[in-house]
């Protein structure tokens, strides 16, 4: 847990700094007419202050707390390839339009997760996109890309 | 006197009666329905909360009135509380953060071969509650709402200050950390164009980001995606109760453990979902300890005490009634989940604040009329539907978690048609699953990007009201009031610090 904080607490600095100077790029103003950048310049200065404070407090505390490992005994190789997954769908969706890519989508999930027959795979994928399509897309009027093959 | 309060009375019922006229229109009716379903659905499923469902169904709602819209999210935010306690009590697993509480006892209760009652006393529990909740916010909003038309830029600012602190005052974990969430849903709620000047802040160049960064895919981010990611991190088995759930009806000796447990569950439910930051979790959490402490035989309590269930459950559906006041009456979210109802209003063009109530009648009394509606539908519908409920649980996650990503992906998609939104939610998601593991909580991030702007404009105005003078917050009584309080939180946290650190260091000396 220590070294999560003083992990953490890094990150908040570095970030109000990067705030900081960027507020002050943007001008915060007078107290009389605060600029642009006058709320986020205050914000990431207390930000920066607490977050030194939070990485002294995790320095110097002497009592052990257990905290779970972050990756160590965890799936994260499923979780990595369903972010993978995830931006691909997000980059491609437009160019191959709702249909394909959301077929192509649902077949890997259930494949990463069920492995079960590919026929089931395949059935529930064109299903799922199937169904969610007419909903969405006919029922609830909501806009999908359409792809490159029109569909 | 006695004219005028009687024409108060017969306006008042007017009103409600207005409401209910409202309320009744076919598609009102109809969306009131669908709401109070998808809830108790969105409730029973692990993993997609009330506001990925809303954020789901809200491109939907773009054709339809602002009214129809929002009984909808309303439906959907009290169905969830109705539908969080099925899983609890039948699997141990909370469908909904203001669940778990109703975990500890509500699934002894099953083991013990009286997961009947702990339904039927959570879903009765639940109408008490939801009424209870809806007259008050009959009674609150519409003066709250006249008081605060005299409200300016300071009495905002020292509000949304005393909300903020609030957020991080009951935060579960570190109130340290909790505060860099809010400082950085602040940051985080600047980027765009600026209010005033009309410049561009951290855009970075990315047009997409010139509205700033969504809401939805912000708030789908943080709790449903990362949610999932927890998830998949384990082994995504889990036990169903197999057990046949029957007597739903509680009997006489429940009603008189539980009535009381009722009554306190809905005050302190209403009180905490009024309050900044409270909503239904906390709720849950106070009112199961002081049900605990006042009860005459605590021990029975983790054990299958049925006051364990109906308090909590009380609890829940009176906060998602009471957190509905600030909003219509002041403008301010007091929670997540009322900050998608924000954001509704506003992709509506209304414009949530004291004048709210007077500009739209139909929208506040058909809310509340529907809220007595959807109140009256869960509790028909939900006590017969316990048993397709616990069907869906048999579906494992492994085939419903892909099919929540996908809901997650089209909500995201379908409010701007960008597939921008979709990596600021994946990246988000991977934000909130990484702050799970270092102890921050997502509620402070997520208060203080709805805040933050507002939060902007009210220091600016009172600023270049007063000339530059920081005085001006502190010589209006209200604001100075609320940051009188503010102060005073701010050091009731501080003294009991510095108590234990000079313990610490006496015990050091000797």
């Amino acid at each position: 847990m220590k070294v999560y904080d003083q992990g953490g607490s890094l990150f908040w600095v570095l970030l109000s700094i990067a705030v900081f100077f960027g507020s002050l790029r943007l001008g915060i103003g007078t107290l009389r007419n605060p600029g642009t950048g006058f709320l986020t310049f205050g914000a990431s200065g207390i930000l920066g202050i607490l977050s030194l404070v939070l990485f002294v407090q995790a320095t110097l505390r002497k009592k052990v707390v257990k905290r779970e490992p972050l990756f160590a005994g965890k799936l994260w190789q499923r979780i990595l390839l369903v972010l993978i997954v995830l931006t691909v769908y997000s980059w491609i969706m437009p160019t191959l339009g709702y249909l394909i890519s959301t077929f192509v989508l649902m077949t890997l999930l259930f494949w990463v997760l069920e492995r079960k027959k590919i026929w089931f795979v395949l059935s529930s994928s064109f299903l799922t996109t199937l169904i969610t399509y007419l909903v969405f897309s006919k029922w609830l009027n909501c806009q999908f890309p359409n792809g490159l093959f029109g569909f | 006197m006695v004219c005028s309060g009687f024409e108060g009375k017969v306006g008042f019922l007017d009103n409600i009666l207005y409401g209910f006229q409202v309320t009744f229109q076919p598609i009102n009716f109809l969306f009131c329905g669908i709401g109070v379903f998808v809830g108790s659905l969105v409730g029973v499923l692990p993993g997609i909360g009330p506001a990925g469902a809303m954020a789901l169904l809200l491109p939907a709602t773009y054709k339809f009135s602002p009214t129809s819209t929002i009984i909808l999210l309303a439906g959907i935010y009290y169905g969830v509380q109705y539908g969080g306690s099925t899983t609890s009590i039948l699997i141990n697993i909370p469908g909904e953060a203001s669940s778990v509480i109703t975990c500890i006892d509500g699934y002894q209760m099953a083991r013990q071969g009286r997961a009947g009652p702990a339904l039927g006393i959570a879903a009765i529990g639940s109408f008490i509650a939801g009424t209870i909740a809806n007259i008050g916010l009959m009674f609150v909003a519409v003066p709250l709402s006249k008081a605060a038309l005299s409200f300016g830029p300071p009495e905002y600012f020292a509000l949304m200050c005393t909300g903020l602190l609030i957020v991080t005052y009951l935060a579960q974990g570190s109130i340290l950390k909790a505060i860099i969430m809010a400082l950085a849903g602040i940051i985080l709620g600047s980027i765009g164009l600026d209010a005033i000047t009309g410049l561009p802040r951290f855009t970075f160049g990315i047009d997409e980001l010139t509205d700033g960064v969504g809401i939805i895919p912000l708030v789908m981010g943080l709790f449903g995606i990362s949610e999932i990611l927890q998830n998949l991190e384990e082994s995504l088995e889990r036990e169903v109760f197999k057990a046949h759930v029957k007597n739903l009806w509680p009997s006489l000796k429940d009603w008189i453990e539980a009535k009381w447990a009722i009554v306190r569950g809905s005050l302190i439910g209403f009180v905490l979902g009024i309050l900044p930051g409270g909503g239904a979790v906390i709720a849950t959490f106070v009112s199961y300890a002081v049900e605990k402490k006042v009860a005459k035989h605590p021990e029975r309590f983790g054990k299958g005490a049925i006051e364990g269930v109906a308090s909590p459950e009380s609890a829940n559906n009176a906060a998602a009634g009471g957190s509905l006041i600030p909003l219509l009456s002041l403008g301010i979210p007091p929670n997540p989940i009322m900050a998608i109802f924000f954001s509704a209003l506003i992709i509506h063009g209304i414009q949530p604040g004291p004048l709210l109530i007077k500009q739209h009648p139909d929208l506040f009394w058909g809310l509340v009329a529907s809220l007595y509606l959807g109140n009256f539908l869960l509790l028909i519908l939900n006590l017969p539907l316990i048993g397709i409920w616990v069907k869906l649980l048999k579906i494992p996650y492994k085939l419903l978690f892909p099919l929540i990503l996908l809901f997650c992906l089209i909500g995201a998609y379908t409010l701007n048609n960008l597939s921008f939104d979709l990596y600021v939610m994946i990246f988000f998601g991977v934000m909130g699953w990484i702050m799970r593991k270092f102890g921050y909580e997502a509620a402070p991030l997520i208060m203080a990007y709805i805040l933050g702007p507002m939060l902007e404009n009210a220091l600016r105005q009172s600023l270049l009201i007063s000339g530059g003078s920081f005085l001006i917050f502190i010589t209006r009584p209200i604001s100075g009031i609320a940051l009188g309080f503010t102060f005073l939180l701010l050091l009731s946290n501080i003294f009991p610090y510095i108590k234990k650190r000079r313990e610490e260091y006496e015990k050091f000396e000797e």
